[in-house]
């Protein structure tokens, strides 16, 4: 009895030149893919590295204590004003944030959580330079150029980033959480301070840091609203100096020693974004603004 | 008078200002974004004589002037300024949507562990550099590099042939329309990364086992099952890198340059985008031009309204998809 034949169907296991594409297309695309997650990070490597080098020459004690007429000059009134109106923004746009974040996701009806997500959306896709359109005519008639027209600005861009994160931070929390203690008898309001909000307070923390990270970073809000000044004082009620608007303003200018300042301005801005970012990212609660 | 009832009266008293204070933050918060729009609205209306609504956004020039007498000589169009947001974010997303989708690719895919946890750190810090730093770094050492290779080289080779890819080789200008493409590429490309990341890592992994269960190459698995299934979050992750990228002022305004009469001719010259003209502009503009700029914002605040509503509408939608199959 001779054997049969198998007709189609293949004993051997040896690649045939399909299989042998199908693996070189592999090989190829994943090589691109690398390549992409490579190139998505060089811009960081470059960034930092022209700004250390151009930077950190600069760098000196008296550039950050003194004033910008003082010799040696520095950018202490700009350090103080960023840090002053970002500190006036985030304590107005904390709580607010905060407390919509715990109403959406504790109190709202699914309708109305849903219209609050949509609207924070919108308020987050604000570009920054509307808030400073807004506040410049808001506000400018009554408080002029000042330190506190830039906070209000920069709290107009804070709050969708804290009610974002303190919202998705809560969803995360347990129910079981919440049914124990109120099944213990404790009040809804306390069970969501001292049982919720405590369980997500790493995650809520996060999105304050985020919020701060962008007021630091804002540029063109201030630009219309606290302007510059020259002066070394923390006088809310007269324009201020801020670091992203001194890196502006010297960047365009023709003497080297001023786009040098502007240089060490950005390293020591660059520094400080970084360490806020860093200290986000070593909270347990892994989530995006989005 | 009884104890238990006042006891529970005490307990239940702080909830309803608890709850008034919470419901307070979510309206006082609306109420911002409702008087950004009306104040930004009203404060246009001193345009809309002068310039109706319609030749606003489709006619180009800009200039405005008042008489002694009070009347208004003016005519602004924001026709170049729109047109530079949009090309300059379309360049950005173009060179950005495939490199930060692929690393997202590679992070969730095929990254070993140990470095998929740095590189994600790395691509957040670089969303994380303040835009000014971007830009002065794009204006200092970007921006002339760019110029000198990239744009020298297409200009003298499909610029032959293509007119808005050319460019005069004796005077290359120091800002242009494509360097402040690139810059936005560079600063939304983590943006993009970052988000699709979530959505990619949310493709169940039954899918994954499927078709690797079948022979399938890793590069079969990602081309066939992840990206159809992510697609929808993929494109919302590309929106809303868009919207960034349109509302993006202080780096553009550093690159792009200042021509705000007409459309550049091609895309190595400069022109002028609407976020940038708001800044640049504004210190020194007439209160007709003040005007004229908000009327350029509430166009801005259109634009990024609708990507927002995209965007929310796609997640919903896809989150829908993917709570179904999972």
């Amino acid at each position: 009895m001779s054997q049969a034949p198998l007709p189609n169907v293949r004993l051997d296991f040896s690649l045939t030149p399909h299989d042998i594409r199908r693996r070189r297309t592999n090989q190829i695309m994943l090589r691109v893919i690398q390549a992409a997650a490579i190139v998505s990070v060089v811009p960081l490597f470059t960034i930092l590295f022209v700004i250390f080098s151009k930077g950190l020459p600069q760098l000196s004690l008296s550039f950050l204590l003194n004033g910008p007429l003082e010799q040696p000059t520095g950018i202490v009134n700009a350090i103080q004003g960023s840090l002053v109106m970002t500190f006036i923004a985030i304590v107005a746009a904390a709580p607010i944030g905060i407390g919509g974040g715990i109403y959406l996701n504790e109190y709202a009806s699914t309708r109305i959580a849903r219209i609050g997500e949509l609207f924070i959306d919108i308020m987050l896709g604000v570009p920054s330079i509307l808030a400073g359109l807004f506040a410049y005519f808001a506000l400018v008639p009554i408080l002029g150029h000042s330190g506190w027209t830039g906070s209000i600005a920069l709290t107009v861009l804070m709050v969708p980033v804290v009610m974002r994160t303190t919202q998705e931070v809560l969803r995360l929390v347990p129910a079981g959480l919440r049914e124990a203690s109120l099944a213990l008898g404790v009040p809804r309001w306390k069970t969501t301070i001292f049982v919720t909000c405590r369980t997500a307070l790493s995650g809520i923390m996060t999105g304050v840091i985020l919020a701060i990270s962008r007021g630091l970073g804002e540029t063109a809000p201030l630009l219309l609203t606290s302007q510059t000044s020259n002066d070394v004082s923390i006088n809310l009620g007269q324009p201020m100096n801020a670091m992203t608007v001194v890196i502006y303003q010297n960047a365009t200018r023709s003497d080297p020693q001023i786009v040098a300042t502007a240089w060490t301005t950005a390293l020591i801005l660059f520094v400080i974004a970084l360490i806020l970012n860093v200290s986000v990212r070593f909270k347990t609660v892994n989530n995006r603004v989005f | 008078m009884p104890e238990a009832p006042s006891f529970r009266r005490s307990r239940l008293s702080g909830e309803l200002p608890f709850r008034v204070l919470t419901l307070g933050s979510v309206l006082l918060a609306a109420a911002l974004l409702f008087a950004l729009v009306v104040v930004i609205f009203e404060k246009s209306l001193i345009l809309w004589p002068v310039e109706a609504p319609l030749t606003f956004l489709t006619s180009s020039g800009w200039f405005g002037s008042t008489d002694p007498s009070g009347a208004i000589t003016a005519a602004f169009g924001a026709l170049p300024m729109i047109w530079g947001t949009l090309v300059t974010s379309l360049i950005g997303i173009a060179v950005a949507a495939p490199i930060g989708i692929f690393a997202a690719i590679y992070l969730v895919e095929l990254a070993p562990k140990r470095l998929a946890a740095p590189l994600t750190f790395l691509v957040e810090i670089v969303a994380a550099i303040p835009s000014v730093v971007i830009g002065l770094w794009a204006l200092g050492e970007l921006s002339p590099r760019l110029r000198d290779s990239i744009e020298w080289w297409v200009a003298s080779t499909l610029g032959q042939f293509i007119p808005w890819l050319s460019e005069d080789p004796q005077q290359p200008s120091d800002t242009s329309v494509f360097r402040s493409g690139i810059v936005l590429a560079i600063m939304i490309t983590p943006m993009v990364a970052a988000v699709s990341r979530e959505v990619i890592r949310s493709v169940p992994q039954s899918l994954r086992e499927g078709l690797v269960g079948m022979g399938a190459t890793k590069w079969e698995t990602i081309r066939l099952v992840i990206l159809p299934t992510a697609r929808v979050g993929l494109l919302g992750a590309v929106l809303l890198a868009f919207g960034r990228a349109i509302g993006e002022t202080i780096a553009v305004r550093l690159t792009i340059g200042m021509n705000i009469s007409e459309i550049p001719p091609t895309l190595f010259q400069p022109g002028s985008s609407i976020a940038a003209q708001i800044a640049g502009a504004f210190g020194e503009a007439s209160p007709i031009e003040k005007g004229a700029l908000a009327g350029l914002g509430l166009s801005l605040f259109i634009l990024t309204l609708t990507l927002s509503l995209i965007v929310r509408l796609l997640m919903w939608r896809s989150a829908n998809r993917m709570g179904s199959r999972a």
